[in-house]
């Protein structure tokens, strides 16, 4: 481990001239013998952004729950405001002034933005029945308007969530936060679903509230954001605090090298090399041409429109482009589980791989075991059936390869998926749709929510199976993750793609083609 | 640690379930002896009448009180578990007692038209059963259809065939199926050939005849079969990541619609097997509306969902159940306490299980 000092992970003097807004010390959490938390100490002070950085797994998620009351630790204490606190309850937490900003979020979709906010505002038990009577969301919800105006936001009360971008429905949580008068503010991976310029008009608010005076800890797993954006930085690996130190003395480096223990595997990008160099192979066999097709969303509107598409054995073609722009369709249809309404697809794939955008939704049934849902795929092939009975212990036999193959952290393999963190979940839809070793893979957003180690585990998944020969097609919104592993990029906007070469361009650029997709949104949110 | 918790061997799910269901039915004898003694009933006299009820006492003899319990289980164990197939399809169907009505009213209908013919006894009895089990499936695979392609919820399409089902019934045994020369609104007794051979000899027994059949036999043989279905067959395996979670079954590849539809079909046919076996254990074998107006299909949700919707916890908590109905019959003729109560404590104990599982998994989901 490469730290600057004799005392492991302590960079430099943290000073602690005021009481800070919250200490937590010695925490520690056992979840049956798994050891999330171990004697872990944690503050922040107001005024200042404070990062929180580790794999998933790491314990990032229980230390906080623990100071939102989610999660009752085991050993350890925690001061507000210099006042020894017992949190017991997310109430008692928020209480405190404490406030999350979840990266699920919890919205409700059907309602409108300032039926979403007064939903979150307790009704005083005095409130007579003619206020019960005479209740009005956008009365309700006038303070946290005027939050959200206070910080140059423009919202429209009376829009459907559903109706709203990701960047917005996340500025609607940050706002439910803030209107709780809460002067800590915790943020988990809030980056992990913005794209481009929502990323920094994030970390713009975030300044100017530790500006104003809150307390902020921010969850995140990107070392330049973090960087970017933080003052102070707390790694954790395995539940143990490794280090804690000021932003501006660390580098990406060492905070890698803290994150995942190693520092030689953190090169930043170390793709691109690899693929100058394997790209002699035999003349490439078109494996899926999308000819002029058009996809239809669920609600029966054009999701995809005249979209021109091919992609070759032993290549990486990227598509990049906001959220919403029929990214889901058209993976749908590239796997086969959506119709193509005109034009015509020609998949030449005797095996289709599929990591779909959303691991919870579509990827993972997570009632169930580790091992059965490593098998949703394997349950239907031929080689692991007898007549129509499964062979159970080749199937038993294959679940525990994978788990060892794609390091899954579980305790067992009959342990239910809900118990794994995200990341290992991915690792999961991973590893189902890599096998058999497909020659056609479509992979929606495959690292999202997920740290270094799990992201470039990831990467160079899809980069071996594009050196089988496999054709596969990347459909991120982290651009700089296309531009790091595809041969070809594109962008997808307004339901077609639009011609574009990575690596030519750098991503700023590559933003400006993505801004008349931009403008174009914010146009129509507008109405 | 890792590889140590890894390689550690689980229990397996059959005994953890049966372990569970035995528990859940432990804890619902407590709460039967404190409401007993909630009532002012003296709880020794009536947890022993209900002893005796099910499973007999030195004096009276053990035989006739467990054939009854068994015979009673029967028919609850096979509807708990057509309860289980649908609901780990997750398709909520309360269809179970319409399933059973239809099941036993074909069968007495192939009766009916077979024994115009010189068909043998044994081959009759075979009909019945598969026209009873194909009629059942049919009923359900109505409400898997109507859920496939009209999206109409099982729930209420499923509650809605039960009332159908009894009033084609009462309809058919007042009319087409009435028994020739009778005054009853019952169909035609069958000949003893045709129902399931008795299988104590009397002599056993005190002479005393006791009720135990070969349907029983037939029941407890579909336990385990619908347990490979379920965990040991891939059609079993699709079924179980359908009920989980269908958007990933869906992006799975697998045939959703379709499955749904073979899902309650095959919880149908279970289900109607349930009531052809009650018809032909019964001492007549005439059908009436009123000889299965009982509520089996009703209390099959429960035993299901405190056997953990698995085979091995239905078998337990349904063969609890059915000694808990006869032992109330027993305590009901002895002291005169209603057997009201007892569906009280039942119904109080699924809540309470409920309750339980909800707990569970809120605590599962903290640990990510």
């Amino acid at each position: 481990m490469n730290v600057a000092h004799g005392n492991p992970g302590i960079t430099g003097d943290i000073r602690t001239a005021d009481i800070p807004a919250v200490r937590m010390q010695g925490i520690t959490k056992n979840f049956g013998a798994n050891r999330a938390l171990n004697n872990v100490d944690f503050s922040v002070c107001r005024g200042e952004i404070h990062a929180l950085l580790g794999e998933n797994g790491a314990g990032k998620s229980t230390l906080m729950h623990v100071l939102t009351g989610l999660t009752a630790p085991d050993a350890g204490t925690i001061e507000i405001n210099g006042y020894t606190a017992r949190i017991t309850s997310p109430a008692i937490s928020r209480r405190l002034g404490i406030a999350m900003v979840h990266q699920h979020f919890a919205l409700a979709p059907a309602l409108t933005v300032a039926e979403n906010l007064a939903l979150d505002i307790p009704c005083p038990p005095s409130s007579g029945i003619s206020k019960c009577l005479n209740y009005s969301p956008l009365r309700e919800a006038g303070s946290a308007l005027s939050c959200a105006a206070d910080l140059g936001w423009k919202m429209d009360p009376h829009a459907r969530v559903s109706s709203l971008s990701v960047g917005e429905q996340q500025r609607i949580e940050i706002v439910k936060a803030l209107a709780t008068d809460a002067d800590v503010l915790i943020f988990d991976e809030p980056t992990a679903v913005l794209i481009g310029d929502e990323i920094s008009e994030l970390f713009e608010v975030l300044r100017k509230l530790a500006d104003r005076g809150k307390a902020i800890v921010l969850i995140a797993h990107k070392l330049s954001e973090i960087l970017a954006v933080s003052s102070r930085v707390t790694v954790l690996r395995r539940g143990e605090r490794i280090a804690e130190a000021h932003t501006q003395h660390v580098t990406a480096v060492e905070l890698a090298s803290w994150m995942v223990g190693d520092a030689a595997e953190v090169a930043s990008r170390p793709f691109s090399a690899d693929l100058e160099n394997s790209s002699q192979c035999p003349p490439p066999e078109l494996i899926c041409d999308a000819d002029n097709i058009t996809v239809l969303g669920n609600r029966g509107e054009t999701a995809i429109h005249g979209l021109q598409l091919q992609a070759k054995a032993g290549e990486i073609f990227g598509i990049g482009g906001v959220d919403g722009n029929g990214q889901t369709e058209l993976a749908e249809a590239l796997v086969g589980l959506r119709k193509v309404s005109a034009g015509s697809l020609t998949i030449n794939a005797k095996r289709t791989g599929y990591i779909p955008q959303d691991r919870r939704r579509a990827g993972l049934a997570v009632s169930m075991s580790v091992s059965d849902n490593l098998l949703f795929d394997a349950a239907l092939l031929q080689e692991y059936k007898r007549g129509p009975f499964l062979k159970v212990r080749s199937l038993l036999e294959l679940s525990a390869d994978l788990i060892d193959k794609f390091d899954i952290r579980t305790s067992s393999a009959k342990a239910p998926a809900s118990a794994l963190s995200g990341g290992n979940q991915q690792k999961i839809v991973v590893a189902r749709a890599l096998l058999g070793d497909p020659d056609f893979l479509v992979a929606v957003n495959p690292t999202r929510g997920l740290d270094i180690g799990a992201a470039r585990f990831v990467h160079e998944q899809l980069i071996a199976a594009r050196a089988r020969g496999a054709a596969v097609v990347v459909i991120s919104t982290d651009l700089d993750e296309l531009a790091a592993i595809s041969d070809h990029t594109s962008i997808l906007a307004g339901g077609t793609l639009l011609p574009y070469t990575a690596g030519k361009t750098r991503s700023s650029e590559l933003g400006l083609l993505l801004g008349g997709v931009a403008g174009k949104r914010e146009s129509s949110d507008a109405n | 640690m890792q590889t140590e918790a890894r390689t550690r061997r689980p229990v397996p799910a059959p005994v953890r379930i049966i372990a569970l269901a035995a528990a859940y039915s432990a804890g619902l004898i407590v709460l039967l002896a404190v409401t007993f003694a909630m009532l002012r009933i003296p709880v020794p006299m009536a947890l022993k009448q209900l002893w005796v009820g099910a499973v007999g006492s030195a004096d009276e003899g053990h035989l006739y009180a467990i054939s009854s319990t068994l015979v009673e289980m029967a028919p609850l164990m096979l509807a708990a578990l057509s309860v289980c197939i649908a609901w780990r399809a997750g398709l909520f169907s309360i269809g179970a007692q319409g399933q059973i009505l239809m099941g036993a009213l074909a069968a007495t209908a192939t009766a009916r038209i077979a024994s115009a013919a010189p068909i043998p006894a044994p081959l009759i009895t075979f009909m019945m059963l598969v026209t009873g089990v194909a009629a059942g499936a049919a009923w359900g695979a109505l409400a898997g259809l109507m859920r496939v392609k009209r999206g109409v919820q099982e729930v209420i399409s499923t509650i809605m065939l039960n009332y159908t089902a009894l009033h084609i019934v009462s309809w058919l045994v007042l009319g087409p199926l009435r028994a020739r020369g009778a005054y009853r609104t019952e169909s035609d007794s069958l000949p003893d050939g045709i129902l399931f051979a008795r299988l104590i000899p009397s002599a056993w027994s005190d002479h005393i005849q006791t009720s135990l059949h070969a349907g029983v036999l037939l029941a407890l043989f579909v336990c385990p079969l619908v347990y490979i279905y379920m965990f040991r067959t891939s059609a079993g395996f699709q079924l179980r990541v359908l009920g989980a979670n269908d958007e990933a079954a869906r992006t799975a590849h697998y045939p959703a619609d379709r499955l749904k539809i073979s899902a309650m079909a095959l919880s149908g046919g279970v289900a109607a097997l349930g009531g052809v076996i009650q018809l032909l254990g019964s001492a007549t074998g005439s059908l009436s509306a009123a000889s299965f107006s009982g509520n089996t299909g009703f209390t099959a949700i429960p035993a299901a969902l405190l056997g953990g919707l698995h085979p091995a916890g239905a078998f337990v908590t349904s063969l609890f159940f059915a000694g808990l109905t006869q032992g109330c019959r027993n305590l009901e003729q002895n002291t005169g306490v209603s057997s009201v109560v007892i569906y009280v404590v039942q119904a109080a104990a699924v809540l309470a299980v409920v309750g339980i599982r909800a707990f569970r998994q809120r605590s599962e989901t903290e640990a990510s």
